[in-house]
């Protein structure tokens, strides 16, 4: 921290670290400075000209995201001059606009109208007709972009340039002819895209996931981590139950960052963003035993049930597991697995299926949220080679796996492997690839409907909350480790179940 | 993430390639010399292309959408094939005093073609430029930078049969 | 009348020879300069009162003095000459450099002197090629003589002087776009601090100073500042090259020392076009507000021209008869900046074309007098609240014309458009 100075914002005595930009000392304050260039992880260039404020002694009007808090300084940002200056910046970025609103996916959550509704000056006073551009550019895979709507803040372009340093966009062109456009021969399809999304202050830059499905007033917001790698990434769950007729019946909308300068900082990866389809896709909602027959069971009967079975296991039983689980989950499987029943085989490794690709922003090789949860808890994993041979020999009966796909870990030969085991037991949100060939399967919730922690790579113990209700049957992996601990108490010796 | 990709084949001879790499030895800094280089490839190509930016960035060491975004931005550099004999007609207030509007009217006739397209044989092209720097000469007009001062519908006629 | 960068040039055909530079005296001055400590130069400098010619009329001295000398800062520090003469009614560059490129290369290695510049710049716009071309020559007999390069004149001194051009963009001859140029951008200006002087080219401290400017030095190492400063008015000394064009009788470079009546200066190349009534002159190029007929007295240097509501700029003096309408003059202009506008900050890449369609609306007969108003609240928008100079001349051309002229627009409104 440097020197605290005095100064005045708004007539009102404040305290600020000397050389603050005045834009970040007034939000500290709760004062709101308009703009659209400025954004604390991509510089000042100070183009838009919106965060104009008055400097008493200054000769003329400054932008406040260039200009430092000083001992004694007297700012203005909402007197009429400054109120002036902000409205006539944000006509000039309208003269050409589309005003398209109604057809616009960023309506609701826009710049332009935020700031039009704050302080626009209402009568427009534009009587020549707008100029025309592209309005509908694929730039990549995850995002479009509108010339038309575009403000030219040039927030993408130093997000690619400065950030990500994949350059695939830029301002081509002089003057009023410049556009942001791809540069030729190149696609945004760089591991990040996503974020121009988020920084593009107006309806420019849109989701392609996203577009048209929702309008942003319907969504509900929820603070949650990814799940997607060890990094653990700040972000908020975007959902939409009020009127699921919008967006196909699926409940979770988009996957936004959340900023955490310790963690992630203003961004999330393309992966971890766009991969929650399986929330709402294939999920798991009854208690079933499906071995002889399907027979939908009540939690306490499945609960006994399957108590039995492990605790007739003894050594032949077998716990997959995943970095999915949360320091609930991994505390009550610790009391279950390893306190209770003694079981020596884990396997919850990431290797072979849950590696990815590591990058110096903020993707990690391990792509699941919790491994480092489990290690707090001193628990090891075993290789799913040896897990392999421990089935191939039988020495491995029962196998009880909690959010894993087989299928991913050992390819076509995870239904040989699985029908060397006698019982089988699937606990999770999803269904997998062989969901159907389990003994029993017990539907759990994903991590958008229940409350729990992650502990990322560095050790950090994050929270995330619950966006939305379980689907059907199913309960937090906890919840279902300690029905299975107290049925343990009561549990017969021999089991019931061939 | 998608590297900026150099064109399979350079779009520049031996001796070309030679120049481009002169410019980034030419001043204290490698960049200094880049506004040069794409003088030199508009002098070459009579445009500057995205293949020969493209290289101009690699031997530059710059991204390719830095280099582009400075082609696009100044009018010296085209994305449009000028004639060999670039004309340019002065849009300055003195040269609009004179009669610029007159002179560009000639022009058009005179070439044959409108602004900023080449003729059919390629030898000229004509664009509205902004102030000459030679005011006290309005109408001015310049072909490949080279200045001609008090321009009249008769030497404006007599261009097409300059040699550069 | 006393001059001192043109005085040459109706006697001496061949001034942009160095033979014929050196006869007459020139690099005399270097060697002084050479001689003496860098202080002393640069005291001299200030004593001068010696203004940016380039339009901005900063003092040249002060500039200098902001420099941070090399015990503080180590490192290489540069000249950059600004030969990015683009303003619309300037020309005196473009004669400066074909007639004497050696009195702007002795006073560049003047001021590199002064500055510690090993490496010294020559920006000049591309469409000065003949320019360029002569400055290529006049560098490469200056360096065969050992007025440039190691050494120079026995002084221990280094300086290179290094040549470069623009590419057509007029913002580049604002001293940080051209830096910016220079480094291989877009020209879009820097929002200092910091100033060049503190870190300009490459981020080294750089000192941008107009041809012009830097041609005066010659004449005040080897005459003293005090002499110069003599020549003009108090507080700018020395003279001033106009650029005259318009409606005159004989348009042409016409140097005056500072402070020289309107009058003057008109009646120098033979007054309004055709003996016609005058209606303005644009003082130093088409960025700011006319002169009018009542300004006839006033004395022509920055301060008080300031005063009477304009600028002297670059001297670029472009005199409008009565023949001249002011919406299509203000039309033309907009039009330029329109054009020239970098396109950086919104209000003038945005405010400068909005403007510019106002007023082609008001020439096709489909202007309404509210649009009149609206084209002067568009201006106040623009100017002030901008990045750099450009966007500010948007709105005060368009006060300019519409407080000065206001007939003239009056007749291009009808109240149904």
């Amino acid at each position: 921290m440097g020197k605290i100075v005095k100064y005045k914002l708004n007539g009102v005595e404040r305290e600020a670290e000397e050389g603050r930009l005045v834009i970040d000392a007034a939000k500290d304050a709760g004062v709101e400075i308009p703009h659209y260039c400025y954004h604390p992880a991509l510089g000042n260039p100070g183009n838009c000209r919106m965060c104009i404020i008055e400097v008493a002694g200054a000769p003329k009007p400054q932008v406040s995201c260039r200009t430092g808090v000083r001992e004694g300084m007297v700012v203005s940002s909402d007197s009429e001059a400054a109120k002036r200056a902000q409205a006539s910046a944000l006509e000039l970025h309208l003269v050409n606009h589309p005003l398209d609103c109604p057809v616009c996916d960023q309506s609701g959550e826009c710049g332009l109208q935020d700031y039009y509704m704050k302080i626009g000056q209402y009568q427009s006073e534009v009587r020549e007709d707008k100029e025309h551009k592209d309005k509908r550019i694929v730039a990549g895979p995850h995002v479009m972009l509108d010339q038309e709507r575009c403000i030219l803040c040039t927030r993408c372009t130093r997000f690619v340039d400065d950030v990500t340093k994949t350059h695939e966009l830029g301002i081509f062109g002089m003057g009023h002819a410049e556009k942001i456009a791809l540069a030729p021969g190149m696609t945004l399809d760089n591991a990040y895209s996503g974020n121009v999304v988020d920084i593009c202050p107006v309806g420019a830059l849109t989701d392609r996931d996203f577009r048209y499905k929702v309008r942003v007033w319907y969504l509900d917001k929820t603070d949650s981590i990814c799940p997607g790698c060890a990094r653990g990434c700040n972000i908020s769950v975007h959902t939409n139950t009020a009127r699921p007729w919008h967006n196909d019946g699926k409940r979770v909308a988009r996957l936004k960052p959340r900023v955490n300068r310790d963690v992630n900082g203003y961004w999330m990866c393309d992966e971890g963003r766009y991969g929650f389809g399986s929330l709402d896709a294939d999920r798991l909602g009854k208690v079933l035993r499906l071995q002889p027959a399907r027979t939908e069971l009540s939690w306490e009967a499945v609960a006994a049930e399957v108590a039995g079975v492990l605790k007739n296991a003894g050594d032949g039983l077998a716990v997959v597991a995943s970095g999915m689980l949360s320091n609930e989950d991994w505390a009550a499987y610790q009391a279950l697995f390893v306190d209770t029943l003694k079981v020596k085989r884990h396997y919850f490794a990431s290797e072979p299926d849950q590696v990815g690709v590591e990058d110096e922003l903020l993707r990690k090789k391990d792509k699941v949220p919790n491994l480092k949860g489990a290690q707090a808890l001193g628990l090891e994993s075993g290789s799913f080679d040896e897990l392999a041979k421990n089935l191939e020999s039988g020495t491995v009966k029962t196998l009880y796996v909690v959010e894993r796909d087989l299928t991913k870990v050992y390819g076509d030969r995870a239904r040989v492997l699985m029908a060397k085991a006698g019982t089988t037991i699937l606990q999770g949100p999803n269904k997998y690839s062989l969901g159907d060939c389990f003994t029993y399967r017990l539907p759990a919730t994903a991590y958008v409907e229940e409350d729990g922690h992650f502990t990322n790579f560095e050790g950090k113990i994050q929270a995330y909350q619950k966006a939305l209700a379980p689907i059907g049957d199913s309960r937090p992996d906890w919840a279902i480790f300690g029905l299975l601990q107290k049925a343990l108490s009561g549990a017969k010796t021999s089991g019931a179940v061939a | 993430m998608t590297p900026t990709k150099a064109p399979v084949q350079s779009p520049f001879s031996a001796e070309q390639e030679k120049t481009l790499l002169a410019w980034t030895k030419e001043y204290p800094y490698t960049n200094l010399g880049l506004i040069e280089a794409l003088r030199s490839v508009q002098d070459w190509h009579r445009q500057v292309e995205p293949a020969a930016a493209a290289r101009v960035a690699e031997i530059f060491g710059l991204p390719f959408n830095h280099v582009w975004g400075v082609v696009t931005f100044f009018p010296t550099f085209t994305q449009w094939r000028t004639g060999a004999q670039r004309v340019g007609v002065c849009h300055g207030l003195s040269c609009f005093l004179a009669g610029s509007n007159k002179a560009e009217k000639c022009l058009e006739k005179t070439l044959g073609v409108p602004k900023k397209r080449a003729t059919a044989d390629g030898k000229f092209s004509w664009e509205a430029m902004e102030c000459l720097g030679a005011c006290e000469q309005a109408p001015a007009l310049q072909v490949n930078e080279r200045l001609i001062g008090k321009a009249t519908e008769e030497s404006i006629s007599q261009l097409k049969d300059m040699k550069r | 009348m006393t001059k001192i960068l043109t005085k040459y040039f109706d006697a001496e055909p061949k001034l942009h020879e160095l033979e014929t530079y050196r006869k007459l005296g020139g690099y005399e001055a270097l060697k002084r300069a050479l001689g003496m400590e860098r202080s002393a130069v640069l005291e001299e400098v200030k004593k001068s009162n010696l203004r940016g010619l380039g339009g901005a009329g900063f003092p040249t001295g002060l500039k200098w003095s902001t420099v941070p000398p090399e015990d503080k800062v180590p490192g290489p520090r540069y000249v950059v000459v600004n030969a990015d003469e683009s303003e619309p009614g300037c020309f005196k560059d473009r004669i400066l450099l074909t007639r004497a490129p050696h009195q702007l290369i002795e006073g560049l290695l003047i001021a590199s002197y002064v500055i510690g510049s090993k490496d010294s710049f020559i920006f000049i716009r591309g469409e000065y090629q003949n320019q360029h071309d002569i400055l290529g020559k006049a560098i490469a007999e200056a360096e065969q003589a050992g007025l440039i390069g190691n050494n120079i004149l026995g002084s221990g001194f280094n300086c290179r002087i290094l040549l470069m051009r623009g590419a057509g963009a007029y913002i580049s001859g604002l001293d940080t776009a051209l830096l910016e140029t220079m480094e291989g951008k877009k020209a879009w200006p820097r929002q200092p601090p910091p100033f060049p002087t503190v870190s300009g080219l490459m981020g080294r401290p750089t000192v941008v100073n107009n041809v012009e400017t830097l041609s005066m030095l010659p004449f005040i190492v080897n005459e003293g500042g005090a002499a110069f400063a003599k020549i003009g008015v108090p507080r700018s000394g020395g003279t001033i090259v106009f650029s005259i064009s318009g409606h005159v009788e004989k348009p042409g470079l016409y140097e005056f020392p500072m402070g020289v009546k309107l009058r003057d200066a008109l009646a120098a190349c033979g007054g309004v076009k055709g003996g016609r009534k005058l209606k303005g002159v644009i003082p130093g190029g088409t960025s700011m507000p006319p002169l009018m007929e009542k300004d006839l007295d006033l004395a022509l240097d920055f301060d008080s021209v300031r005063a009477a509501g304009t600028f002297l700029g670059a001297g670029g003096m472009i005199v409008l008869d009565e023949t001249a309408d002011a919406v299509e003059v203000a039309h033309n202009i907009e039009r330029f900046l329109t054009h020239e506008s970098c396109g950086q900050c919104t209000p003038c890449r945005e405010g400068s074309n909005w403007s510019e369609r106002i007023l082609e609306r008001l020439l096709e007969g489909k202007g309404q007098p509210q649009d009149v108003v609206n084209l002067a609240r568009v201006g106040e928008n623009i100017t002030g609240k901008v990045i750099c100079a450009l966007g500010d001349t948007i709105g005060m051309v368009l006060k300019g014309y519409i407080d000065r002229y206001p007939d003239d627009f009056k007749k291009r409104v009808t109240p149904h458009g």
